[in-house]
């Protein structure tokens, strides 16, 4: 316990060193990001990397993530950053209740914070108290995008099934959300829905016993581009050419797949320039502009062979 | 089983190999039991078709496994597999598609460095557990970190794509309706019933799992000996990469997270004890095929998602507890 107190006073002090070290006007924004070892968030990194040196007339303190889950390294960076007085916080939560409160800490430090990605529960920010806009996707718009694509293609009654994203989290309850739109919209039949934990290997297995179980699948909306992947590899071992996939994010992995038709579409919402979007928006407000204000929705795209 | 194997290893080799076939009945009666029961009550699990999937989709884990059998005999256990697959899937993904090479040489080169790495990690979890007398537990927990990090490292975390055409048709390619991936893990469980039954090292890896001491003090080399084991599974998990990517066509930095946790799975529910000394390959085969089965047939069933994952781990329990009784009474 000694021994971690010793831990915690040597790292304050090193978040203070490091904070008094840019004595320059610059001002100085903190990046947390989610995990990355997701590919989506990887690419933000390089992008607001990027972004910095382009600008350059601000400083960039990132932070990641050691997986998805891990709430606890977000709520950490976020006490180190007010320690550190930056002037911005830009922010995709990994939890959207559970940053709430320290998001709370840092606005009344006087930092000024952008929530971008996955937007902050609205129900969990009533209750702190805590008014605070979004900067974002619209993951429910943007997969229903990808599910009318699909639902044109078919027409009424087109038998699909959806390949879910981790259970509990937000994009994936918003994307299955926009997949089930298009169902209602196109009157889609809608056979069976399953998590694949945004994995290529699991989506591969499940999609598997899911065409089993029925062989008379149509349509298939998977919630990333790495499900789409196993998908795609499943219906080749099954000899089927005639099951429409659709997919979300656009990772450069499927864009074959969409040239030679193997996917129907797939959904950009231009990660790599999403953080430094919002780094922009922040920064605007840092210089004094007027604070944001309830959804800055930012751009999707559906992508697909033409 | 005790140290008297070393002093008359003829008989106790033919008293094990009869107590496990009474250990391995019980496993293959439980899955004739799903198999019976989810032919029944789906009309699609007893077609050729889900039974080649079926196959497919255990091969990775029975792959994994294969390994991890060898690690918990002699009373070890290895977190790292699934992260070092990855590793080894990623570093063979970028000498696959290294310019300049004709798709022979590629595969190969893949085939290559797959291993390579895999053996490596493997060489590095048995030298330090080994050496320092250290819980592999915590030594393969560093090293599920290590590989995950590096494998995060070489691919900058991007998905790598377009492997030869040639790697692809291995992966789909089949034999009578059964996967050639499968042919090869088949392989793999029939190599290592033969180094564990009837080589020296694989009866001297029964006897550590036993009775170290004893091992060390009839002047039998354990270091090395569990170096071997470790290596054995750190080659397992490179085999594993290989059939990843040739079943994918892509190397994922994030495959095979929570894969170390089903290989142990199926190892245990085959009936190999977890404090090691007792076991065998064969049963890790039928356990694999359970646990495959039992993910198969839950979705062919149309239970959902959570529902299949309560029902799974209550299946591992019931193995166990099984296994406890069938221990107690099959040493009598």
């Amino acid at each position: 316990m000694k021994l971690f107190k010793i831990a915690a006073a040597a790292a304050t002090g090193l978040a203070l060193l490091a904070g008094s070290a840019q004595a320059d006007d610059k001002p100085v924004v903190g990046l947390i990001m989610k995990s990355l070892a997701n590919e989506f968030f990887q690419n933000m990194l390089v992008g607001a990397q990027a972004h910095e040196e382009k600008r350059g007339d601000y400083k960039l303190l990132a932070v990641g993530m050691q997986n998805e889950t891990d709430f606890e390294s977000q709520i950490n960076a976020v006490e180190n950053f007010i320690t550190q007085g930056v002037d911005a916080i830009v922010v995709a939560p990994a939890d959207s209740r559970a940053m709430v409160r320290p998001l709370k800490k840092a606005m009344a430090a006087g930092i000024v914070v952008v929530n971008f990605d996955v937007a902050l529960d609205a129900d969990a920010k009533k209750q702190q108290n805590v008014d605070l806009a979004f900067v974002g996707p619209d993951n429910r718009g943007g997969a229903k995008l990808a599910g009318d694509a699909l639902g044109k293609k078919l027409g009424a009654g087109g038998k699909v099934v959806i390949i879910e994203g981790n259970p509990g989290a937000d994009n994936a309850n918003e994307r299955r959300l926009g997949f089930e739109d298009s169902v209602a919209e196109y009157k889609l039949d809608l056979l069976d829905s399953r998590t694949a934990h945004w994995e290529t290997e699991e989506a591969n297995t499940v999609f598997s016993n899911m065409l089993t179980a029925h062989p008379d699948i149509q349509g298939v909306m998977a919630a990333n581009d790495s499900m789409a992947i196993g998908v795609v590899k499943a219906l080749e071992s099954a000899g089927r050419d005639d099951i429409v996939v659709v997919g979300f994010d656009n990772i450069p992995a499927v864009g074959p797949m969409i040239e030679d038709g193997r996917m129907l579409a797939t959904v950009d919402q231009f990660g790599t320039d999403m953080a430094a979007n919002s780094i922009d928006l922040a920064l605007e407000v840092v210089k004094g502009g007027a604070p944001l204000e309830g959804w800055v929705k930012t751009p999707i795209e559906l992508v697909t062979a033409n | 089983m005790t140290s008297q194997t070393m002093t008359e290893p003829v008989p106790a080799q033919a008293r094990l190999s009869v107590r496990s076939v009474l250990q391995n009945a019980g496993i293959g009666l439980a899955l004739l039991a799903l198999i019976l029961f989810f032919s029944v009550f789906t009309e699609h699990f007893l077609t050729p078709n889900n039974i080649t999937n079926i196959l497919t989709q255990i091969t990775i884990n029975l792959v994994l496994a294969v390994g991890m059998t060898f690690v918990i005999l002699i009373g070890g256990i290895d977190l790292s597999v699934g992260s070092v697959m990855a590793f080894a899937a990623v570093v063979a993904g970028k000498a696959i598609t290294l310019p300049g090479f004709g798709p022979a040489e590629a595969i190969a080169l893949a085939i290559v460095a797959a291993t390579v790495t895999g053996v490596a990690c493997g060489i590095f979890n048995g030298v330090v557990s080994a050496y320092w007398a250290l819980p592999s537990f915590i030594i393969t927990l560093g090293m599920l970190n290590i590989a995950r990090g590096a494998a995060l490292q070489v691919s900058d975390a991007q998905t790598i794509y377009s492997f030869p055409f040639a790697f692809e048709e291995f992966g789909s390619s089949m034999v009578y309706g059964v996967p050639v991936v499968f042919l090869v893990a088949l392989l793999l469980v029939l190599v290592a019933w033969f180094i564990l039954n009837f080589t020296v090292f694989g009866r001297l890896l029964y006897g550590i799992g036993n009775n170290e001491e004893a091992v060390r003090l009839a002047g039998h080399p354990v270091f090395w000996y569990k170096v071997a084991a470790f290596t054995i599974c750190g080659f397992t998990a490179g085999i594993a990469a290989i059939v990843y990517m040739a079943r994918l066509n892509i190397s994922s930095p994030i495959a095979g997270i929570g894969f170390e946790l089903n290989a142990i799975a199926a190892v245990i529910i085959g009936g190999t004890s977890l404090s090691g000394g007792r076991g065998s390959v064969i049963g890790t085969l039928l356990g694999a095929f359970i646990i495959g089965v039992l993910a198969n047939g839950l979705i062919l069933i149309g239970l959902s998602d959570f529902m299949r994952q309560m029902i799974t781990g209550v299946v591992i329990i019931i193995a166990v507890v099984l296994d406890y009784y069938r221990a107690k009474y099959t040493s009598k």
